[in-house]
């Protein structure tokens, strides 16, 4: 079993730490992607267990061997950089050769592997061709192919497609979650678009400062954050945080009522942080719904969706909502309706959540 | 109230331990990093020994030997067998009427060199910005770099035929406005000026490079919103163009005046003869007749270290000078 | 030529004024080359009446003939090349292995060492302590000793190490994680995508080794050593000294002032074929090395 496994790992420079203790179990064939905002240690996590960053502490191990003291081409890994790293004087295929030819496979056995990879990310009519001379999409293509011809038992993927315009970005997301499916090879992939992660990742890692914020699925990170951290920063637009105090029988915002589902357990008066996701709210009432009134301040149009950006009290807050092809009928919005499931309820202080019921 | 959610993922979460209880296995000492940082980078320090070694023998080892500038060295007892004299070397040489006069015509022929040598490049390079026919700059950039790979030996063959008395041409065309043939490179107020100007044709060329470089860096909508205001190109040369190479001028003058005390002496070695030596010898070239060619090895030892000391203070005080007045240091 | 029509009258004006001063300019650096090319293959006579000043007169190649059939000059010629081929080798031997350590930041040490070389820039210990370093390593008068004692500089190892510096560092990461070591990295990577700055301090010890003169005419005592340049040097300063040699030698067709001439063509005619495919490179490579931002 190839997993990568993280305990208490640390990095220092100098007096400086940056990566404060990271544990992590990545499971077989699992993809998990490591997200954050720009300087919370994920990229120098990653560098960790390739190999070009030392561990100041803590243990790595992949397939149950500790790595600590292996060198990177040892480890049976391998990487796609985020300026794709291909070496300009050679061609497509020399690329991909590259590390091959240096391991001494023969001859023949590298163009079979060459062919094959090459016909997987659709670069057969490339082989020729140097890098200056293809596509940002190509080249990240062969940047792949560069790690998929090693068949390594991790790939490691450093911001693979920040350099790409956004559409492009949207394509070749697919495809690498497809090569996933198709290899099914153990991958660690960073980066600091939270769509990225949400799309590719079998299990997302939030990072912050130095320190892992929360670990799960897509899903449960999105639904069940743990903190206002983790809930700003997946979703887009991110979620609304208001402050507010709980009372005897939900929340109270300023001089709006909010229902929330299960009970307080006494706490009331408490302050807290009040968050609902902008694509929660509703325009109607509904069975368990609560009304916040708002003085709508622009609405945009996306399409079959609108964002209504507006005030409530001190706050800026932004909805999503359907426009069902028109726009008539958002212009003047002056409430909307939050169901009380989808509230969540975080502390003032710390920012955790609150588990609610219980 | 966690919700429920059945991803495809659920079978992977199943497999997985969540956040490890802390307990690392063990740390990897200093030592040991330091150990594995040799066993998996000695290539490097392979790759610059050569270099550090080559540095030691030829650039240190005779920084060691310049302790003869305060010894009585004979070649016989070598560099650390010779007996210590202290000061007296630089005594001999403070007293040295032809050494300070050495000193004083090093001075004099770097300051010549600053007044006409070094703005003479910077002239150049504004008016080749001014040229708008591509070929026409292209040919005349490549022939005024020539004279920069000319070898001294050569440039001073140049100047001796073209000087010379009889025949040379400069000698003619003063024989066309009836002037009676001159032998400059025997007449000492002749030694700077043909020096010097031998100079500026032979390096103005290339070092416009710099400055033009410096012209390419300017950001073109200053010149187009310039024009839209309605200025000439004389007005854009001196209100866009040089002040915005102005820091690059200040770099390289910094620059000359920190090497003011190196005069390229092969060239004056060349060119100069005992008749001219009272304008002509500069500290090198003395050092070179006392040590090299009359084997007074620690008196021009002495008057080298003398050299080397006061240009490596003006090298570091032009250093100095460039980070604080331009964010740009020469190292 | 689209901008020339939006100039006023005046940017006209001083657009004419400044190409015709390049253009004086640039003859004039020209001229001095023609005039000596005219010279050598002027006959004596007439380069000693002054009568030639733009075209050989009484064309002749007696000149050339008198320093063909010089033996010396042919091997002064042969150790120029030895000089300029071997010193660039050995300069390129030190210098990109030295400058590609010196680029890594995984090199301990690495501030000092970059000072220790940067030091040798800013102090040296003169000519003296220099020549009497030699004769105790027992290079006087050694060819291999000249290739060795001037193979490297400072500027020439922190200009090449800038650029190896610039090269962004996944590309030792990525030949790493491709199992190269420090030395295939550096063979397989780093220097294909340095050509241009290799070119660069390739061309100045071309440049620097042809034209060395001073360290060989102090080093070199033995006449099947010494390079052109010296050679060039002793004949020049020899006929000019010797009175008798123009006397005699100008009804010969030739004199000292046409053999000087003949020899520096000689000797700037390699040059001269190499100049136009280095000049794209001294451009870049003078501003590489220059100010480190």
């Amino acid at each position: 079993m190839a997993g990568v496994s993280l305990s208490n790992i640390i990095k220092r420079y100098g007096a400086v730490q940056v990566v404060h203790g990271i544990n992590l179990e990545v499971a077989e064939k699992e993809f998990v992607v490591l997200v954050g905002p720009s300087g919370c240690g994920k990229s120098t996590t990653l560098r960790m267990i390739a190999g070009l960053e030392e561990i100041s502490e803590g243990d790595l191990l992949i397939d149950e061997r500790r790595m600590n003291r292996v060198a990177p081409k040892d480890r049976d890994v391998a990487m796609v950089f985020q300026n794709y790293a291909l070496y300009p004087h050679l061609n497509v295929a020399d690329n991909m050769a590259f590390g091959l030819r240096i391991r001494r496979m023969p001859k023949d056995q590298i163009a079979t592997t060459i062919s094959e990879t090459a016909a997987i990310l659709g670069l057969t009519d490339y082989l020729e061709r140097r890098p200056a001379d293809l596509s940002g999409g190509q080249r990240q293509r062969v940047a792949m192919g560069r790690a998929i011809v090693r068949h390594p038992k991790v790939f490691l993927f450093d911001e693979p497609l920040s350099n790409l315009d956004a559409k492009l970005r949207t394509q070749m997301r697919a495809e690498i979650k497809r090569l996933h499916n198709r290899l099914g090879v153990t991958s660690v992939y960073v980066t600091h678009d939270q769509v990225e992660a949400m799309t590719l990742a079998d299990r997302i890692v939030v990072m912050n400062d130095g320190r892992i914020e929360q670990v799960g699925t897509p899903m449960e990170l999105f639904n069940n954050p743990v903190n206002t951290f983790v809930a700003g920063f997946l979703g887009s637009p991110p979620m609304n945080q208001m402050k507010g105090q709980l009372t005897e029988t939900g929340a109270r915002i300023g001089s709006a009522e909010i229902k929330i589902s299960g009970a307080m357990n006494g706490d009331a008066g408490r302050d807290v942080i009040i968050g609902i996701r902008p694509e929660h709210v509703t325009l109607e009432p509904g069975a368990q719904t609560s009304v916040l009134p708002i003085e709508l301040d622009l609405v945009e149009p996306l399409g079959s969706e609108a964002l209504l950006h507006a005030r409530f009290g001190d706050d800026n807050v932004m909805f999503k909502t359907e426009t069902h092809g028109d726009l008539s009928h958002l212009s003047g919005v002056a409430e909307v309706h939050i169901p009380a499931s989808r509230v969540k309820i975080f502390d003032a202080e710390t920012g955790n959540a609150l588990s609610l019921g219980g | 109230m966690v919700e429920e959610h059945s991803t495809a993922t659920q079978s992977i979460q199943d497999n997985v331990l969540q956040a490890r209880e802390a307990a690392p296995l063990h740390s990897d000492g200093k030592m040991v990093r330091l150990l594995d940082h040799f066993k998996r980078e000695w290539q490097l320090y392979v790759m610059l020994a050569p270099t550090i070694i080559w540095f030691l023998v030829f650039l240190y080892k005779p920084m060691y030997g310049l302790q003869i500038a305060f010894k009585d060295y004979s070649i016989f007892r070598g560099v650390a067998g010779s007996p210590w004299v202290g000061w007296e070397h630089f005594e001999t040489l403070f007293s040295n009427d032809q050494f300070l006069r050495a000193i004083g015509n090093t001075i004099k022929i770097s300051a010549l060199n600053l007044i006409f040598g070094f703005p003479a490049p910077i002239i150049l390079a504004l008016m080749f910005n001014e040229i708008l026919n591509a070929r026409f700059k292209k040919t005349a950039q490549t022939i005024v770099y020539l004279p920069h790979f000319i070898s001294s030996v050569i440039i001073a063959g140049i100047v001796i035929t073209a000087f010379a008395p009889t025949g040379g041409i400069v000698n003619v065309i003063l024989g066309w406005f009836g002037i009676d043939s001159i032998y400059f490179l025997t007449r000492p107020e002749w030694f700077r000026p043909i020096f010097v100007g031998t100079g500026i044709w032979q390096e103005a060329g290339f070092g416009s490079i710099v400055f033009l470089a410096a012209i390419a860096g300017v950001n073109p909508s200053l010149y187009e919103s310039a024009v839209v205001d309605g200025a000439n190109r004389w007005q854009m040369m001196w209100k866009i163009t040089i002040p915005s190479i102005m820091p690059t001028i200040l770099i390289m003058l910094i620059i000359r005046i920190g090497n003011i005390m190196e005069v390229s002496f092969e060239l004056v070695i060349l060119l100069y003869q005992p008749a001219t030596y009272s304008t002509a010898d500069v500290v090198n070239t003395w050092v070179y007749r006392q040590g090299l060619q009359s084997g007074q090895y620690d008196l021009a030892a002495a008057a080298g270290l003398f050299n080397a000391v006061v240009a490596f203070v003006l090298v570091m005080t032009a250093n100095t000078l460039s980070r604080r007045y331009s964010r740009t240091s020469l190292w | 030529m689209m901008k020339w029509n939006l100039y006023s009258r005046g940017d006209k004006f001083f657009a004419i004024v400044v190409s015709v001063l390049i253009g004086m300019f640039t003859v004039a650096t020209l001229y001095p080359f023609i005039y000596i090319a005219a010279v050598s293959f002027s006959s004596g006579f007439a380069a000693q009446a002054g009568k030639v000043v733009l075209t050989p007169i009484d064309a002749t190649v007696e000149a050339y003939g008198y320093i063909l059939v010089d033996p010396q000059f042919w091997i002064s010629y042969r150790n120029t090349f030895i000089y300029t081929i071997g010193g660039t080798v050995m300069s390129l031997a030190f210098i990109i292995p030295g400058a590609y350590a010196l680029s890594r930041p995984q090199l301990k040490g690495r501030r000092f060492f970059n000072l220790f070389i940067a030091f040798t820039m800013w102090f040296n210990a003169g000519l003296i302590p220099f020549f009497l370093n030699m004769r105790d390593l027992g290079l006087l008068d050694s060819m291999f000793g000249i290739i060795l004692a001037f193979a490297v500089n400072a500027f020439n190892i922190i200009l090449l190490r800038n650029f190896f510096e610039a090269i962004p560092q996944s590309f030792e990461e990525a030949a790493r994680m491709d199992g190269a070591n420090d030395f295939q990295v550096l063979w397989k990577v780093y220097m294909p995508l340095s050509k241009p700055a290799i070119a660069t301090i390739t061309l100045f010890c071309i440049v620097s080794r042809w034209n060395g003169f001073f360290w060989a005419m102090v080093l070199l005592q033995s006449e099947d050593k010494i390079p052109l340049q010296v050679f060039l040097r002793h004949t020049i300063s020899n006929l000019s000294d010797d009175d008798e040699f123009a006397i005699v030698q100008t009804a010969a067709g030739f004199s000292a002032e046409t053999v000087t001439a003949a020899i520096i063509v000689c000797s700037i005619i390699p040059v001269l074929i190499v100049y136009p495919f280095i000049q794209k490179y001294f451009e870049k490579g003078i501003l590489l090395g220059g100010v480190k931002e």
